[in-house]
């Protein structure tokens, strides 16, 4: 019974939180935010680290339910060689060959609220978290886990990750990890690992190590070598300012991880941080050139991390700061380092979907950007270092 | 008056023995032989060891480059014997892991490679020599394999873990492991079409009550990433695959079971059917009988192709025979038929004239098939008969049998086999005792055994019976002896039942031949992981999370004790349908449960989670309601784990790769 009541208890919290992402997403700001132009300085993880030029992204182009996706809703995109998914609310959504094929429950799908989906990079199965399962797309056909059939923690699925040998889920319910050699389920929560409560909401790996962004328990990190867990948390506890600066994560309320160049990018719903190992980094909207500090997901490409706020799509590499946001007219705005002296702020004659974006990924010269209104199919038209760029 | 009390005690002791025969027997005459039950099944000791004895069992066997070696692998002995073609003999062995499977021979002819299906390895083994040079980690329960078209990665079906190694056969290592169907068995690389077909045993999960579909695996072969995943629906067991030179088919062997129909259909023809498969370059699929009207070739095993591309050899070992299908034939019916008529096929018993021009017939069990490269010989492996037969593919017809040097005593045990694995006992011989349950396993489906629609029952492993009497769901059968006997006979094959010395033999060959193979989860000389110690003391725990004692009824050891993990007692965990008379079930044994999905005695429950997530609401299997999920997960691990004690005492006899699987 009591696991019935914490069936139903996670459930729920799943579904809140849901509610309260696709409630947001209808929320467009009326304008573009004014900067507020504070002193500071540009930065580095590293003061010795040169950072190249950031790419700048442009030839925007919109994909709805006009061209075949099953909604506007866009929870996540991923890049598949030739294929791009999409993780919409009502299906999970393939583009080949310059067409949209969607697939839903009737396909085999878990559920057709897809929140997230990551490629193996051992055996090139695509794996998809729903809001009701985890399901494993395979040679064309659909299996799915769920914690009824298989030792998966929870059926609200955040994200999934694939690690080597290893799939990821963070669930509603804790981290779950899947051996896909042995078919070994194990589940981490608050009653094994250092999490404030079972709810997780990403998860990434990376320089032998696997970070959960655990709701309210900030980033909880897992050693592959030596199997064991530590946390990073807020040095300021519950207060929803930042004390002092990178001095830690900026917010136990973490919603997404990311890791790449031996860089780990934690986003919040109150400021991005990133460390580096050594030393974190703390940046907010009004601060430095992030769109918003409500963040809905990071994803690190090289030495750039993009991060999906609710007010536009930030990129940052260290030192230069680009974002990109769509006007009332649907025209488009590049700002590069925003709130600093050095902001510059190009009009663009495309531009992203909605500014409340979710997700992203990454194929060559070429971004997808998952929004609450539309996915967004972007190419690098420039560099800000460029004396004239064409957006 | 000695006399006459010894002639009394004689009597009595006969009388006894004979109501103690009849009983067990399940109320039919059969003479009282002490040695029938209390010798011929034991596997241990002196006496055993006296009256049974250590044969080959060829399996599967691959012929050298150059056509005159022929390398059979030797299940049972845990060898593979070299055979002189040339002269027809067997010249040679080579020790291998613990129980081979296949068998390959690189086309330089210098190496050979065996899969170890006991040892989760592939042997690397340098030719002629015989010396094995490497050993290479694979999944679990390797079986067939074959390279890749340039040679350097070799593609293994792990039959336990139910995926694929691609092993790099520079750094002799694992590249990757896809997921494949349920139980792979069967690998088969085309180099025209590009791609690479795994063939599967067992359906994947289906839903309740509908019929099975079993996957056959398609890899493109280059990128090393599954293309597609297709399924022959109502077939299963497709053990092996092979690829015509065309690359135009793939053809699988199979076995089409009519699980959803009463048993009694026998008389129809409808219980179980055997052919094969054929997916086609197009991706179109087709299934083709074999059988004939009131004639019935069971257990397709193998599978060759002969280089013009022409004809395909099939060995039925539950029939004794190899069929040569004409493969234009196939394909001339085939691009003729619409998608109806081929939903047709699938069940036309009246077709196979049409495209099998011979059957040619073999020594006992007729399992894996081997082709010379010039395409002149099949190489048919006899499993219980120790030998080869050659078949002459110009004149169609057996040329030779050689003698691999096996004993040349048959035991009872050995008879049992030939038995166990023949169809002659059934109706049409439609199928053998092997048919539902391969590998002395079970089949994973469930049967209308009755024939009423009711006591629906999921096939029960064979394997490790020995002392865990009473049999069948219910628990009404108190001896194999009444499984097999009478009761085979009446709603099973439909025809006499075995003879008394046939039911002897059958009854020792199971209790003493099938085994569970070493637990993937728990290999042995291993100990628990701290998973499965955490599940153990949950199997074992007499109170609750918060402390309240677990009525002895409703703790796990109460059913599921000793070294079966069974009290062998009826116990009701609250499974019982709509369907079923009765609600009180036999405590299964727990050993290697793990492959033995599904669940339940009707085989309702998919895995073992839904046993307790699905089926367990009312704590009735178990109190379990309690438990958090992650504590059910490790109860399932510590389910997992349950290995006979044998495997944990022995020495390190397996030659197992100790690292994880």
């Amino acid at each position: 019974m009591k696991k019935n009541a914490n069936r139903i208890r996670w459930t729920a919290r799943g579904i809140f939180a849901l509610a309260i992402v696709s409630f947001l997403g209808f929320i467009q700001p009326d304008s573009p935010k004014i900067n507020s132009k504070t002193s500071k300085e540009t930065f580095s993880q590293s003061s010795e680290k040169k950072a190249a030029p950031m790419p700048l992204y442009g030839k925007w182009k919109s994909f709805t339910t006009k061209d075949g996706l099953p909604s506007d809703k866009i929870y996540c995109v991923r890049v598949d060689g030739d294929r791009v998914w999409a993780g919409t609310n009502h299906g999970l959504a393939l583009l080949e060959d310059g067409a949209w094929k969607v697939f839903t429950e009737k396909d085999g799908l878990a559920h057709r609220g897809v929140l997230s989906i990551d490629v193996s990079p051992v055996t090139g199965d695509l794996w998809i978290g729903t809001m009701s399962g985890l399901s494993r797309y395979s040679g064309g056909r659909f299996e799915t886990f769920t914690q009824l059939n298989s030792g998966l923690a929870n059926d609200v699925i955040y994200s999934v990750f694939c690690d080597e040998k290893d799939v990821w889920a963070a669930t509603g319910g804790g981290a779950s990890k899947l051996d896909t050699y042995t078919g070994k389920w194990e589940i981490y929560t608050e009653r094994n690992a250092p999490m404030h409560e079972p709810w997780t909401y990403n998860v990434c790996a990376g320089g032998g190590k696997v970070f959960i962004a655990a709701w309210g328990g900030g980033v909880i990190e897992w050693n592959k070598e030596t199997k064991r867990f530590r946390d990073y948390t807020d040095p300021d506890g519950e207060l929803e300012i930042d004390l002092f600066p990178n001095d830690g994560i900026v917010h136990d309320i973490t919603t997404a991880v990311s890791y790449a160049n031996d860089l780990l990018w934690v986003a919040t719903y109150f400021g991005m941080s990133t460390y580096d190992g050594n030393q974190w980094k703390g940046y907010f909207d009004h601060d430095s050139g992030l769109a918003s500090n409500f963040i809905n997901f990071v994803k690190a490409n090289g030495d750039v991390g993009w991060l999906c706020t609710d007010n536009g799509l930030s990129s940052f590499n260290g030192i230069t700061w680009v974002t990109y946001k769509v006007l009332e007219n649907k025209k488009g705005q590049v700002i590069i380092n925003g709130n600093t002296d050095d902001e510059k702020i190009l009009p663009a004659s495309s531009a992203i979907s909605h500014n409340f974006a979710m997700g992203v990924d990454f194929s060559g010269d070429v971004i997808w950007v998952a929004t609450s209104k539309g996915l967004s199919r972007g190419e690098i038209v420039g560099y800000s270092d460029a004396a004239t760029t064409r957006l | 008056m000695l006399i006459i009390t010894l002639a009394a005690g004689r009597f009595f002791v006969h009388k006894w023995g004979a109501e103690h025969a009849r009983y067990m027997a399940g109320g039919v005459d059969h003479p009282p032989n002490c040695i029938s039950c209390h010798l011929y099944p034991q596997r241990d000791g002196f006496l055993a060891k006296m009256v049974n004895e250590n044969y080959l069992s060829p399996l599967n066997g691959a012929v050298s480059p150059d056509g005159k070696k022929l390398y059979v692998v030797a299940q049972d002995a845990d060898v593979v014997v070299v055979v002189d073609i040339p002269n027809s003999e067997a010249v040679s062995r080579i020790k291998t892991g613990r129980r081979p499977h296949s068998a390959k021979v690189s086309a330089d002819g210098n190496t050979l490679y065996v899969t170890n299906q006991w040892a989760n390895n592939i042997y690397v083994i340098d030719l002629p020599g015989g010396t094995v040079r490497d050993s290479i980690m694979t999944g679990g329960g390797p079986a067939s394999m074959d390279f890749s078209p340039d040679g350097r990665f070799l593609f293994v079906a792990n039959t336990y873990t139910h995926d694929i190694s691609i092993i790099d056969l520079q750094e002799n290592k694992e590249a990757r492991r896809l997921y494949a169907g349920n139980f792979p068995t069967g690998v088969a690389v085309s180099p025209q079409s590009g791609f690479t077909y795994i063939s599967s045993q067992r359906t994947v999960p289906v839903k309740f009550r509908t019929p099975p579909l079993t996957e056959i695996t398609i890899i493109k072969t280059s990128g090393q990433r599954v293309a597609k995943r297709q399924y022959f629906k109502s077939a299963h067991i497709m053990e092996n695959v092979a690829v015509t030179p065309q690359g135009d088919m793939a053809i699988t062997t199979l076995v089409r079971p009519k699980n959803l129909v009463p048993s009694m259909q026998i008389e129809r023809g409808w219980m179980i059917n055997h052919g094969i498969g054929i997916v086609r370059s197009d991706g179109k699929m087709a299934q083709l009988l074999l059988d004939e009207p009131n004639a019935f070739y069971p257990d397709p095993y193998g599978i060759v192709i002969h280089p013009n591309g022409k004809y395909a050899y099939v060995s039925h070992s539950g029939a004794d025979v190899v069929s040569i299908i004409d493969l234009d034939a196939v394909r001339a019916l085939l691009d003729s038929a619409s998608e109806e008529e081929l939903n047709r096929y699938a069940n036309h018993l009246g077709l196979s004239s049409l495209y099998v021009v011979k059957r040619i017939k073999t020594g006992s069990n007729p399992k894996g098939l081997a082709i010379s490269p010039d395409g002149k010989y099949v190489f048919v492996m006899e499993r219980m008969a120790d030998h080869v037969t050659v078949i002459d593919t110009d004149k169609l017809e057996a040329v030779t049998n050689i003698d691999l040097g096996g004993p040349k005593k048959i035991t009872v045990s050995r008879r049992g086999g030939q038995l166990f694995t023949n169809a002659g006992h059934t109706f049409h011989m439609q199928y053998s005792c092997y048919t539902c349950h391969p590998d002395g396993h079970e089949d994973g489906l469930t049967y209308d055994l009755v024939g009423t629609g009711r006591d629906l029952a999921n096939v029960q492993t064979l394997r490790d019976l020995y002392g865990t009497a009473p049999f069948k769901w219910k628990g009404t059968n108190v001896s194999v002896y009444m499984q097999c006997g009478m009761r085979f006979s009446k709603f099973v094959t439909r025809t006499e039942s075995f003879a008394p010395e046939d039911l002897d033999a059958v009854v020792a060959y199971i209790m003493r031949e099938l085994t569970h193979p070493p637990n993937i989860h728990h290999m042995p000389g291993t100990a628990l992981t701290e998973a499965q110690k955490r599940g153990k003391a949950l199997f074992e725990r007499i109170v609750t999370n918060d402390g309240r004692e677990i009525p002895v009824k409703d703790r796990c050891t109460t059913c599921h004790n000793g070294p079966s993990y069974s009290n062998f007692k009826l116990a009701n965990v609250g499974s019982a349908k709509e369907t079923d008379d009765v609600i009180m079930f036999d405590a299964p044994n727990l050993n290697n449960v793990y492959e033995s999905a599904p669940y339940l005695h009707d085989g309702s429950a998919q895995t073992l989670e839904e046993i307790w997530t699905i089926y367990g609401g009312d704590d009735n299997h178990g109190y379990v309601n309690d438990m958090t999920k992650d504590q059910l997960n490790d109860l399932v691990e510590y389910l997992k784990s349950l290995t006979a004690a044998r495997f944990q005492t022995e020495k390190d006899d397996y030659q197992i790769n100790k690292s994880e699987l």
